[in-house]
This record gives structure tokens, C-alpha cells and sequence, in this order.
């Protein structure tokens, strides 16, 4: 018929006079029906892959909170692990839509994918043996073996940033640094408090929270560069997410036990683009 | 985005009656009808040219009179929120010495000052949440907060003037409760008029987007409009011309000329609206705005100093939050504050190879003066930085502290005065192109809610005006 043809061109101008500004893959997030969103597997409370391939933590029910309020229309969320070291190229690949992962935002990362949030700002603290007494702060690591994450920036701001000289004990995940600290393989694991409340929960009595964070740790969603659109949606979401009171339940209902000093009020944004 | 629906067809007894006038073989009927298309088609071009001018009366109205001057109002807030806390954090570094800086007394009046002025944003509530609900409640919950956070603030000066230390860190009774009061305001407050500013910098950016594209479409519209108006009259005219031998009908063609002055108007018009409003936007806004988050940020990271002298048990955070934050007003790749300080002199006296606000701006210098602002910028932000190298060298070195804390207190504070200063002083510069151009962009809208439709029904009677004496011959 002819006017649906002219009413299809027209609505192809239209649609092409208003995109916005779209992903390294070209397409918005907004635009997306299904997002694959980028999760680790091994930090209990946060992301933690299940035995029956589900993923739990407070970072995944984040994503699923976001993929159903982004504002153009409800998405159905895939998940995907991506490690640590891999979270910057799953962006600018497009291999992952978003990386929520206990990923901060810092100056360097953002010279490569861009990010919407934060959506929680956490503290880098340091756990050790509760056996262990000789260590009360950061400086006390100099000389201690210190549990490197490959693609971390942890174990970087107790040697680069504060200039302590620790020695280094490569590992491939957090869950790795704990079974090493456990079994006195290294001293000492300073990472972000809510990932480390994960591993001490597990761990009981054996091991403890130094409690003298070096750091706020900006959890940002990872987003591809130049989706400017998608970003806002997603800060759009997070702002509901506190404001409906999601934000604390969630909080609450991960790290409620842990007896960590949780911020309920939503974190200063980022800003897109 | 501007919506252009296809009419649905017309029902079968209207179609009827316009085939019936069609057959009407009569030379007259046949003159009547295609007076009859040039009117319709008048109404068409005038329709699409009413909603393209639209466009643009509601992109200056958005971005020139709401959201845009929102983002100054709500940077404003943040600043004055920031800055008490900053005054708090100095005052109670000072302790009981009186000759430090401009002075215990001053940071006390410039706190005030301050508060004064963040109550008084925040109690126009309206006028800052622009009769968004949501808004409104984000304005009032600061308003608590503030009380709060006030609240605290007074604890934390009565009991350090009456333990009144010498200056340095004071008590841990004091220290905690200050550290009650800078968590309020730095995880609950701030966070709030930050996202405020971005709220409206994302109105901003999406209007224009649509706005600006529509009005270039609209162009588009009115040209085809106006061709097929044009066409008409020109096929009224050969067909007036062969049927009655005349050479040319004067009223018609003055109909024609008309349409065509209307066309390239209404296209030059809409061209240079579409130009004010990219102006405003890229030369004026973005600046304005990432600029106005480089001041927001500033202010933050210097209060950091601060509180980095106050608090020994947190020093490593509000160091590490310092490089955080100077990374995002200049960017230069360092992994920590002393290689920073060596890259941020090395890169800004080269001129290039840094990012963040600063680096953004220094990338897209377009208007007059703006590169002498920038580079006086530039200079004063590496003398901020030298000084916090100093501060932090002295601090660690025995018996340091005190002369840390005059340098705080001292040079440093004249020295990010002036830092700041100039930054407002860059900031106007865009300012000013966005004000500029959001006027042009009104001046050169006025009148056309009037001219539009009286050229239209001007064009109209014309045709009828030319065809009438043809029309009479029948009688």
C-alpha cells in the first residue's frame, strides 16, 4: 500500500533524524532488547556463579534492577563472566554491553570505556590472618607478601600509590588470595571492604579486618565510549534505584550481617560524556 | 522529536464531494479547484513552517531559559555546600592561633556566608527543581540533610574552641564529629546537587539533539511545501494564460514572488536558528558546564588538603581521593601524586597530551580571549599543585606539620583563590557566547509568530484576488 510505505519512510527519517549517540558497536544500550552484562564469578556478595550456572550478589541484582528500568523498555539481561583483567577489552569490543563487577572508576579506565554511576562507592581496606597481629595499617604490609590480582588496581594502591614496599603474590581471582592467606601462602589481601566482608563471612574467626581504608572505590557500570544515551539511562535507573529504596534493601540484604557502615544515599555520578 | 504523522485517508463522502468538484469539466470549475489546491497548499507550507520555528522557540526555551541557567544555578549550590565544608575543615585546623591565613574569624564569616547561600538556593526549592516532584523532594531531603549536617558542624567548633589546641589535628572527640559532618555532606549533600547539574546538562544535550535536528528537517518540509505551492500557482497561471489569452496574471505572480521571499526566509531563518542553538551549545554550554564541574570538583579536592592535614587516621583516603580528583579536572597518566605533579608540569607546558576538563577545554578554543584564560588557568593549577606537593612533603617530615599548615592555610589558600578566579573568569567567557547566542537566537525569532501567518493569508487572498476577475467573466 502505498501511504504505509510512505508512512514506513517516513518513520525510518524520523528514526534516523533522532538517534542519539551510540556505543563503539554503533548501537545504544537504549536500543537493545537483551543486554549482556559483564559479571565476575568468584566474589560471594557480590557476583558469585552458582553451582547450577545462576549468578547471586549484590552486583547482580543491581544489573537486574538496572535492565528493568532502563527507560525506553525493559531488557532482558544476560549474564557473562569476564575477568578482571578483560573487563576494559569486553567493552570496546562489545563482547559485554555493561561490566558491573566491582569495577571503580578511575582515571585510567575511563581513557578506555566510560562509565555510568557510580552505584556504590566502597573503601579499600586490607584483611590478614587474625593471628597476624603486627599489622594496623597499610604501611605496616612493607616487607609482607601482598596478593596481587592480575587486572586489579588494589594491590596498585598500597605499592604504587602509597609507595609500600610489599612483595608481590600473583593470583587469578580474590577466592585464590584467600585460600593462599588461609593456608599463610601471603600475609595479606587490600582490596575493597564488600569484597572482602564476602570472604570473611566465609572464613569465620580466621581471619580479620585491618578497618583503616586507604580508598573510595567508585563501583561504575562500564559502558562503551561515545554511548552517551545509554549512560544517562542508567544513571536515570540508579537514581531510582535509591530513591525507591531498592538501593538499601539490596544493601541490606548482602552486607546487612557484615557490620560494614553501608551508605544509603545514592553516590556522586560520574557524568556521561 | 517532532512526530510528522500521515494524514489518515479521507472518509468516502468528503472524497466524493472533491471528485465531483474535480469532474466539474467547466473552465471555471477547473479554475476554482486549483484556487482551491493553492489554498490547501498555502496551509500546508504555513503548517510546516509553524512547527519547524516551533522547534526552535522550545529548543532556546530549553536550553537557553531552563535547563541551561539551571546548571549555573544548581553549580552555584554545589559550590557553596562544598566550600562550607572546606571553611569548616580550615577553622578547625587552625585551633587557637589566630595569625594563620586570613584567619579563624574570616573562614567563620565565609562559612556563613556560604550557608547562607545554600539555604537560600535551596528553600527556592521551586525555582531549582524546575515543578519536578522528584526534584522538589531531592531539594527538600538536602534541606534536611543540611540541618544535619549543620548540626554537627556547630558541635564540632564549640568543642574545639573549648579545647582549644594549638594548630594541627585536634581531638579525636572533635575529629569525629567533623567526620560525621563531611560524611553527610560529601555522601549525602553534594552527591545531590552534583546530579542536579548533570540531570540538567542531559535535558540540555537531548533537547538539542532533537531540537537542532528538527529544525534542519524542518527546512526540508518547508521547501517541499513551498515547491508544491509554487508548482500550483504556476500551473494556475499557464492554465489562466492559455484560456484567456492573457500574457500574465500580475496578482499571481506577485503571489508566487511572495511564496518564494517566504521560502528562502523561513529557510535562512531556520538555518540560523539551527546555527545560534549549535553555538550555544558548543561554544557556550558544554564548556559552561564541564567547567562548572572542574570548579565543583576543585573546591572537593582542595578541601582534601585540608582534611588530609586534620585527620591522620585518614590521610591515605583523602590523598588517594585527591589524585582521583585531580585526574578528573586534569588528567596526565600517573599512578600516583608524585609522578602526577611531574606530569601535570611537564604536559601543560608543552601545551598538550592531557585530558579531563582541562584537557577538553584546551582541545576546542573558538572563542576570543579563551586561550589566554585557559593558559592563565593552566599556570595557576600547577601552582596548586606545587603547593600540595609542598604541603604533603612537609607534613611527613618531622617536625614538618606546622609549617605545612601555615603553607595550607597561607599561600596555598591565595593560591587556589587564584586558580579559582580564573576559572570563573574562562567560565564567563563561554557564558557569555551562550548568552549571546541564545539572544540572537530569540531576536531572530521575534515577530515570526506574527509574520508567519499573515504571509500565508496574505498569499491566499492573492490567489483568490488574481483568479477573481477571471471568475467574473462567467457571470
Amino acid at each position: 500500500m502505498r501511504v504505509g510505505r510512505i508512512g514506513a519512510g517516513l518513520a525510518l527519517a524520523v528514526a534516523l533524524a533522532g538517534c542519539g549517540t551510540a556505543g563503539a558497536s554503533g548501537q545504544s544500550i537504549a536500543d537493545k532488547d537483551t543486554l549482556t552484562i559483564g559479571v565476575s564469578k568468584d566474589q560471594p556478595g557480590l557476583g558469585l556463579r552458582k553451582p547450577d550456572g545462576t549468578f547471586a550478589g549484590f552486583d547482580i541484582d543491581v544489573a537486574r534492577y538496572l535492565g528493568a528500568h532502563l527507560e525506553k523498555k525493559p531488557k532482558k539481561v544476560d549474564f557473562k563472566v569476564v575477568q578482571y583483567s578483560d573487563r576494559e577489552s569486553s567493552v570496546q569490543t562489545g563482547k559485554v554491553d555493561l561490566v558491573i563487577s566491582s569495577y571503580s572508576i578511575t582515571p585510567e579506565r575511563k581513557t578506555k570505556v566510560a562509565f555510568a554511576g557510580p552505584y556504590y562507592v566502597a573503601h579499600q581496606d586490607t584483611l590478614v590472618r587474625t593471628s597476624d597481629a603486627g599489622i594496623h595499617n597499610v604501611r605496616d604490609l612493607a616487607g609482607r607478601r601482598l596478593c596481587a590480582v592480575n587486572g586489579s588496581v588494589s594491590w596498585q594502591r598500597v605499592t604504587k600509590e602509597r609507595g609500600v614496599h610489599a612483595s608481590l603474590v600473583q593470583a587469578a581471582t580474590y577466592g585464590d588470595c584467600l585460600t593462599k592467606l588461609t593456608s599463610n601462602a601471603l600475609d595479606a589481601i587490600s582490596t575493597d571492604d564488600l569484597i572482602l566482608a564476602g570472604f570473611a563471612a566465609q572464613k569465620g574467626r580466621s581471619v580479620r579486618f585491618v578497618n583503616a581504608p586507604i580508598s573510595d572505590e567508585r563501583y561504575g557500570v562500564g559502558i562503551a565510549q561515545g554511548d552517551v544515551t545509554g549512560c544517562e539511562d542508567i544513571n536515570k535507573a540508579i537514581t531510582e534505584m535509591y530513591l525507591d529504596g531498592t538501593a538499601t534493601k539490596l544493601l541490606k540484604k548482602w552486607f546487612g550481617a557484615t557490620g560494614l557502615n553501608l551508605t544509603t544515599t545514592v553516590p556522586q555520578f560520574e557524568g556521561c560524556g | 522529536m517532532t512526530m510528522t504523522e500521515v494524514p489518515p485517508s479521507r472518509p468516502p463522502a468528503v472524497r466524493a464531494g472533491v471528485a465531483r468538484m474535480v469532474r466539474i469539466r467547466s473552465l471555471p470549475g477547473k479554475i476554482r479547484a486549483i484556487a482551491f489546491l493553492s489554498v490547501l497548499a498555502v496551509a500546508a507550507m504555513f503548517t510546516v513552517s509553524w512547527f519547524a520555528v516551533s522547534d526552535a522557540r522550545d529548543g532556546l526555551r530549553v536550553i537557553g531559559h531552563d535547563a541551561g541557567p539551571q546548571v549555573v544555578a544548581t553549580g552555584d549550590l554545589y559550590y557553596a555546600l562544598s566550600d562550607m565544608d572546606a571553611q569548616l575543615a580550615a577553622v578547625l585546623l587552625m585551633g587557637r592561633e589566630q595569625n594563620l591565613g586570613s584567619g579563624r574569624a574570616k573562614a567563620l564569616q565565609v562559612y556563613d556566608q556560604r550557608r547562607s547561600q545554600a539555604h537560600r538556593a535551596l528553600l527556592q526549592g521551586s525555582n531549582l527543581a524546575r515543578n519536578d516532584p522528584a526534584e522538589q523532594q531531592t531539594a527538600r531531603s538536602m534541606l534536611d540533610a543540611l540541618g544535619r549536617y549543620e548540626e554537627f558542624a556547630g558541635q564540632a567548633l564549640q568543642l574545639d574552641q573549648r579545647q582549644s589546641h594549638t594548630a594541627g589535628p585536634p581531638g579525636q572527640e572533635v575529629r569525629s564529629l567533623y567526620t560525621q559532618a563531611t560524611d553527610i555532606m560529601k555522601l549525602d549533600v553534594l552527591p545531590k546537587a552534583y546530579n542536579l547539574t548533570l540531570d540538567n546538562g542531559t535535558t540540555v544535550r537531548r533537547t538539542y539533539e532533537s531540537k537542532h535536528s528538527a529544525v534542519l528537517a524542518g527546512r526540508v518540509w518547508v521547501l517541499l511545501a513551498g515547491l508544491v505551492l509554487i508548482v500550483i500557482l504556476l500551473a494556475l497561471q499557464a492554465y489562466l494564460a492559455v484560456n484567456f489569452r492573457r500574457l500574465i496574471n500580475p496578482v499571481l505572480a506577485i503571489a508566487t514572488l511572495a511564496t518564494v521571499v517566504l521560502i528562502g526566509g523561513t529557510i535562512g531563518l531556520l538555518t540560523s536558528e539551527a546555527n545560534h542553538l549549535k553555538k550555544a551549545k558548543g561554544d557556550g554550554f558544554d564548556s559552561v558546564l564541564s567547567l562548572s564541574r572542574a570548579r565543583a570538583i576543585s573546591n572537593n579536592a582542595n578541601a582534601d588538603e585540608t582534611r588530609y592535614l586534620l585527620d591522620p587516621t585518614l590521610a591515605d583516603t583523602y590523598e588517594q581521593v585527591y589524585l582521583d580528583k585531580s585526574q578528573e579536572i586534569l588528567y596526565v597518566p600517573a599512578g600516583n601524586l608524585g609522578e602526577y605533579y611531574q606530569q601535570v608540569d611537564a604536559k601543560v607546558a608543552k601545551g598538550s597530551g592531557f585530558m579531563g576538563f582541562l584537557g577538553v577545554e584546551a582541545q576546542h578554543v573558538t572563542l576570543p580571549g579563551q586561550a589566554t584564560a585557559l593558559s592563565r588557568t593552566l599556570d595557576a593549577y600547577r601552582g596548586v599543585q606545587h603547593d600540595d606537593a609542598g604541603i604533603r612533603r612537609l607534613s611527613t617530615t618531622p617536625g614538618g606539620r606546622h609549617t605545612a599548615i601555615v603553607l595550607r592555610t597561607g599561600t596555598a589558600s591565595q593560591d587556589f583563590g587564584s586558580y579559582d578566579q580564573r576559572l570563573v573568569t574562562l567560565t564567563a567567557i563561554h557564558q557569555k557566547a551562550f548568552t549571546d547566542a541564545i539572544k540572537d537566537g530569540d531576536d531572530g525569532l521575534n515577530g515570526w509568530n506574527i509574520a508567519l501567518p499573515v504571509a500565508a493569508v496574505l498569499i491566499a487572498i492573492l490567489v483568490l484576488v488574481g483568479v477573481r476577475p477571471r471568475l467574473s467573466e462567467f457571470r
